[in-house]
């Protein structure tokens, strides 16, 4: 694998594993992590959170990477799946 | 109607679709939920009047069949997609004690299932059925005069699916299609409901050989159990102990791309295309492939596919890829007649390679 | 419901103003008593109302002085207007019904006693904590004490006071509108509020007094659905308030004007009006008179009940229809035309229907007015059987188990429960459970299935579940506290913030289970089980809206060793109407000094000439009836009483006693109850 696609993949790894972790031991999902599907929805559908477990959510990723959602509809798009929080955080270190 | 009319109906206003792929069975007796639960390989935490989506699996821990589980009070409804009800007949025979009071009926024969999806397919239902449809949940049903309404679908928009008596079906539709018509809307066919279930990230079990394929490698643990036994899980369980080699990873590419072709990337080979279509909101084609564990993440740009000298790039990508105009629209507040257009994001806010 | 109960009088202290005469002056010219917090500092939240009690804005002592207060406050309004002279209260049979939720205080029903003492009030107390419902339901239960001869005058209604914690929680929820709250308009959300309202419920012909309407009917349901938001089509609401119909013999058409819930959510609102309409039809549902009271007084929370029936009273009394503020066009899926004149408008009614809903899906509903019911005939009282027991502590799982530790000197374990309730109901989400949700919904369930009951159809409307509960799970309100330290009020965990209330393990069971006929949580202190009994008895035997109610005991307590404490215990009785081979032929329930009262009424209600052949009641800590053994659960304030009746069955049923009788002293009132084998009854 190329240098900076092995950096790519073993950061974005790292930080899914986290996000992962963070389901599992503050939501109520009592899943390992691993079988937490990266592409899974969150809510509605797939893992089944609901309106209240976002908010702890929201508070979670702010407390912990720093990355700040309003309850806007563009924010709601960045907390979909396990892979777009990944993204949004890996956005939020590239711009700093 | 081209694609591209279709597509622009079920993206930005409504579009009805008939959804003859589906089965519609109920389930009745004391033992219905029960029985479900014998053949299906989620937990079945799920109340009446809501859907559950869950699978069906065979002993190898391939998906058969993709399954949405609605209690009704004691009976139960199912919308099966991938196998007849004469093979979810075979299965419950199968994994069903005798003695079980649950009896199958077949829906089919007497109803017909026609859906409506868009970002504003709420404001027609609220013309056709009721304005307090704007109150019903994500993944909820209801029993109505002609019929039963299930809020749900696969396209990311909002959506409708109306069982309706056979007798009932042709108006429905007529009057449906005067109120889609009316918001610049139009009717779909199934090659359309399918490319938005692929850009919203559904899984289709019509599409793609699951062969070789558990849930994991598929990305459906979520429809898994944790705690019971199911059809399918000891091969599951061998899966998950032994590792899993490939996932499926969602990508987008300018074009060149079709359905079973190797992906390559720093000279090997990484993976195979499951699935690939033509997106007009993406101005290129979105797909699916099973990549190599190692490098089943969103976000690489390396990968490509090659046909004899030309090569077309790959860039792997999160699912969903839209902003869903349905995520916009409010229906307490909205209405498609005083939309503004002009504050709306694009729905894709990526980018070829 | 059998007309026995009149309103002489009511009281407030609200946002409208404190005393009758201020309430009525502002309400009548459509004030809104919601203005900016002063009492603590809000601007780390994006909003910033209240309505506070008038005069009170400012002053931050401790809630439970706040409450207490307000609840003298409106006491003593109360009193007056029913002519009432506090003196002499001690002569008459007076009882408190009170709705109130303090969140996190672990004597809810201290509240009461205050009050009681404060006011010479002997009878029985009872304490109900179901969130916004609570005031609503006070109501209902306090009718309930006359009817059943327990107390000649009731004041009932609720108190609850606007704090930090309380405001903080439903702010992190994202229910809170930044301007007041329209009810049914456009605007979404809805302001908190606080106060203190009480109705005085008298017997009729009890003495020369004017009779200033009649509650004539109630209903109680539960949506079984989820912690914070309404079952969306409103069945839940729907079933309470063609309960309240049915118990006051009235048809829909009846009803001259409804005071809604009306939060002005977005939730509330639609499944409200889905309910308004499904029972009263789409037609009727338009063309009646409604209104929401919140705009002007906020949501009072567990005082929101009282005050809206107040506020209707005194519109009817005027001959006009409560308002709702700040209407400024219909929102969608809500009512087209509320009342929404800037003051009341001039209706001549005469009878009115006040709904409540509240966090975990408990519904109210009241019928009330002053037109007289066609006929004065009470319901006729049908025989309540105990079909199952099912007791849980450290060491006990089963009625076998209790009884060698009643029966033997050996000490009870000292180590704690472990349940596997996953296992136990592997059918059912119990992810996210806590510890009083998970110990009350293994001993339900327990119960339930000993008794060869499973919840189908239409048996789930006609299943009840009252419990005896003093507090909120210590695991979730240590969760919500910490919280707080570690992030501030701006960011409180919002999933341990709707298990704060008393009521939350009942309707965690009953969203387990799919109980969602008659339901409640109450205290009265120690005995609090016992006295969920009396309740579920008196309901089977003389409402007609279910066929079993589960009554229960819940405890668990404050202080806690590593991982589960010792203290934890539930115990779970299924009552119905069905026969079985043992029957509750008598309650009493009287105020927490009138033990021996309460024992004599239900030895009266039983009608025997002989005591009952087993007794265990309390004198001075020790046991009576158990050669003098000291209560060897002691400490198990809600449960140890209902363990009490469960070891009575457990002898019954083996045939070592044919009668017995429980008693316990409460913090609150005192509880006595009889059961019967039914071969002895079928020989007298």
């Amino acid at each position: 694998m190329k240098a900076d696609l092995s950096e790519y993949v073993t950061s974005r790894v790292a930080i899914l594993d986290h996000v992962r972790r963070i389901l599992r031991d503050t939501m109520k999902l009592k899943i390992e992590p691993e079988a937490i599907d990266p592409d899974a929805p969150l809510f509605g559908t797939g893992l089944g959170m609901d309106s209240v477990d976002a908010v702890e959510l929201v508070v979670q990723l702010d407390t912990v990477f720093g990355l700040q959602l309003a309850g806007s509809p563009e924010d709601f798009v960045k907390i979909r799946t396990v892979n777009t929080i990944v993204d949004a955080i890996m956005e939020l270190s590239d711009e700093s | 109607m081209s694609l591209e009319d279709e597509y622009r109906a079920v993206r930005h206003s409504a579009a009805l679709s008939r959804m003859d792929h589906v089965g519609l069975l109920r389930l009745v007796g004391d033992d219905a939920i029960e029985a479900v639960d014998k053949v299906c390989s989620g937990d079945l935490w799920v109340r009446d009047g809501r859907m559950l989506q869950t699978l069906i699996l065979d002993d190898q821990g391939q998906p058969i069949a993709d399954v949405y589980v609605c209690p009704d009070n004691d009976a139960c409804f199912l919308m099966v997609e991938g196998i007849t009800t004469e093979e979810l007949s075979s299965c419950l025979a199968r994994h069903v004690q005798p003695d079980l009071d649950v009896e199958l009926k077949d829906l089919r024969p007497e109803y017909e299932l026609i859906s409506v999806h868009g970002p504003y397919a709420w404001e027609v239902m609220s013309r056709w059925l009721t304005p307090d449809i704007i109150g019903l949940p994500y993944l909820s049903f209801y029993h109505f005069d002609r019929g039963v309404c299930f809020r749900a679908g696969k396209t990311g928009e909002y959506g409708y699916d109306l069982m309706l008596r056979n007798e009932d079906a042709g108006d429905a539709r007529r009057e449906l299609l005067e109120l889609i018509t009316a918001l610049d809307g139009a009717e779909l066919s199934l090659e359309t409901v399918d490319l938005c279930a692929l850009e919203n990230g559904f899984f289709s079990v019509r599409h793609g050989s699951v062969r070789g394929l558990t849930p994991i490698e598929l990305q459906l643990q979520w429809r898994l159990s944790t705690r019971k036994r199911f059809p399918g899980v000891a091969a599951i369980e061998e899966r998950r102990a032994r590792g899993i080699r490939r996932r499926l990873t969602h990508f987008v590419a300018a074009d060149g791309v079709k359905n079973g072709d190797v992906v390559r990337g720093l000279g090997a080979p990484v993976g195979e295309v499951m699935t690939a279509a033509f997106s007009p909101a993406a101005g290129g084609l979105v797909g699916t492939a099973l990549l190599d564990i190692s490098v089943a993440h969103p976000g690489i740009d390396e990968f490509y596919v090659s046909d004899r000298d030309l090569t077309f790039p790959i860039r792997t990508v999160s699912s969903p890829l839209l902003v869903n105009r349905s995520l916009l629209v409010d229906p307490r507040h909205h209405t498609y007649s005083t939309r503004e257009v002009a504050m709306d994001p694009p729905l894709w806010q990526g980018s070829l390679p | 419901m059998s007309h026995a109960a009149q309103i002489t009088g009511w009281g407030v202290a609200s946002a409208l103003g404190v005393g009758r005469d201020h309430f009525r002056t502002a309400l009548l010219r459509g004030e809104i008593g919601i203005a900016p917090i002063h009492r603590f500092d809000t601007s780390a939240f994006t909003t910033h109302l209240g309505a506070m009690v008038a005069g009170y804005e400012s002053d931050d002592r401790d809630p439970s002085a706040l409450c207490h207060e307000f609840g003298s406050l409106a006491l003593r309004d109360a009193l007056a207007h029913a002519r009432l002279d506090p003196e002499s209260l001690r002569s008459l049979r007076v009882a408190l019904s009170l709705g109130a939720s303090l969140f996190g205080d672990d004597n809810t029903e201290r509240l009461a006693r205050n009050l009681a003492n404060e006011l010479s009030i002997e009878g029985p107390a009872i304490t109900v904590s179901t969130a916004c419902t609570s005031s609503t339901q006070a109501i209902g239960f306090g009718a309930d004490l006359i009817r059943e001869g327990f107390a000649d005058v009731v004041l009932a209604g609720g108190i609850d006071t606007l704090t930090p914690a309380l405001f903080a929680g439903f702010h992190a929820l994202g229910v809170l509108s930044e301007g007041p709250c329209t009810p049914f308009s456009v605007q979404m959300g809805t302001t908190l509020g606080e106060g203190a309202g009480f109705l005085v419920l008298e017997r009729r012909g009890l003495r020369d007094t004017v009779t200033r309407a009649l509650l004539r009917g109630y209903g109680l349901s539960g949506d079984a659905y989820h912690a914070t938001s309404p079952e969306p089509r409103g069945r839940g609401v729907a079933a309470a308030i063609q309960s309240a119909l049915d118990d006051a013999d009235v048809t829909a058409s009846e009803i001259g004007y409804l005071n809604a819930h009306g939060t002005g959510t977005s939730a509330n609102d639609t499944a409200e009006w889905c309910a308004i309409q499904s029972v009263f039809g789409s037609e009727l549902g338009c063309a009646l008179p409604l209104s929401s009271s919140k705009g002007h007084l906020g949501h009072a929370q567990s005082a929101a009940g009282v005050l809206e029936v107040i506020t209707t009273l005194e519109c009817m009394a005027a001959g006009l229809a409560p308002t709702t503020a700040g209407f400024d066009g219909p929102r969608r899926g809500g009512p087209p035309r509320p009342v929404s004149t800037k003051k009341p408008e001039p209706l001549a009614y005469e009878l009115a229907l006040s709904s409540n809903s509240a966090f975990g899906g408990n519904n109210c509903a009241l019928v009330f007015g002053t037109r007289e019911p066609a006929c004065a005939d009470a319901e006729e009282s049908q025989p309540v059987f105990v079909s199952t027991a099912a007791p849980l502590c450290a060491g006990v799982s089963s009625v076998e188990e209790l009884a060698s530790i009643f029966e033997s000197k050996a000490p009870r374990s000292n180590r704690g429960i472990t349940v596997d309730l996953a296992a136990e109901l592997p059918r059912v989400d119990v992810r996210g459970i806590d510890r009083a949700s998970e110990l009350l919904t293994t001993v339900t369930s327990r119960a339930l299935a000993d008794a060869g009951l499973s919840l189908r159809g239409t048996a789930r409307e006609r299943t009840g579940l009252i419990v005896g509960n003093l507090r909120a799970s210590p695991d979730s309100l240590e969760r919500f506290h910490s919280s707080i330290v570690q992030r501030g009020l701006a960011k409180p965990d919002a999933t341990s913030f709707a298990q704060l209330l008393p009521s939350a393990a009942q309707s965690a069971c009953a969203k387990a289970l799919n109980i969602r006929g008659p339901q409640s949580t109450i205290t009265i202190g120690d005995g609090s089980g016992l006295m969920a009994c009396a309740i579920a008895a008196w309901t089977l035997a003389r409402r007609r809206d279910s066929d079993r109610i589960i009554a229960a005991a819940l405890d668990v307590p404050a202080k806690r060793l590593a991982g589960s404490e010792p203290g934890d215990a539930a115990c779970a009785f299924v009552l119905g109407t069905a026969p079985t081979s043992v029957e509750i032929v008598g309650i009493g329930v009287a105020g927490p000094d009138q033990l021996d009262e309460a024992i004599a009424r239900a030895q009266h209600r039983w009608g025997s000439t002989e005591p009952a052949e087993f007794v265990i009641a309390p004198r001075n800590g020790v046991y009576a009836g158990l050669a003098e053994r000291v209560n060897p659960f002691a400490g198990m304030r809600s449960t140890s009483s209902s363990f009490a009746l469960a070891y009575a069955l457990g002898l019954l049923s083996r045939g070592r006693a044919r009668s017995a009788l429980v008693a316990t002293r409460g913090n609150t009132a005192s509880v006595a109850i009889i059961v019967a084998s039914t071969e002895v009854i079928h020989e007298s």
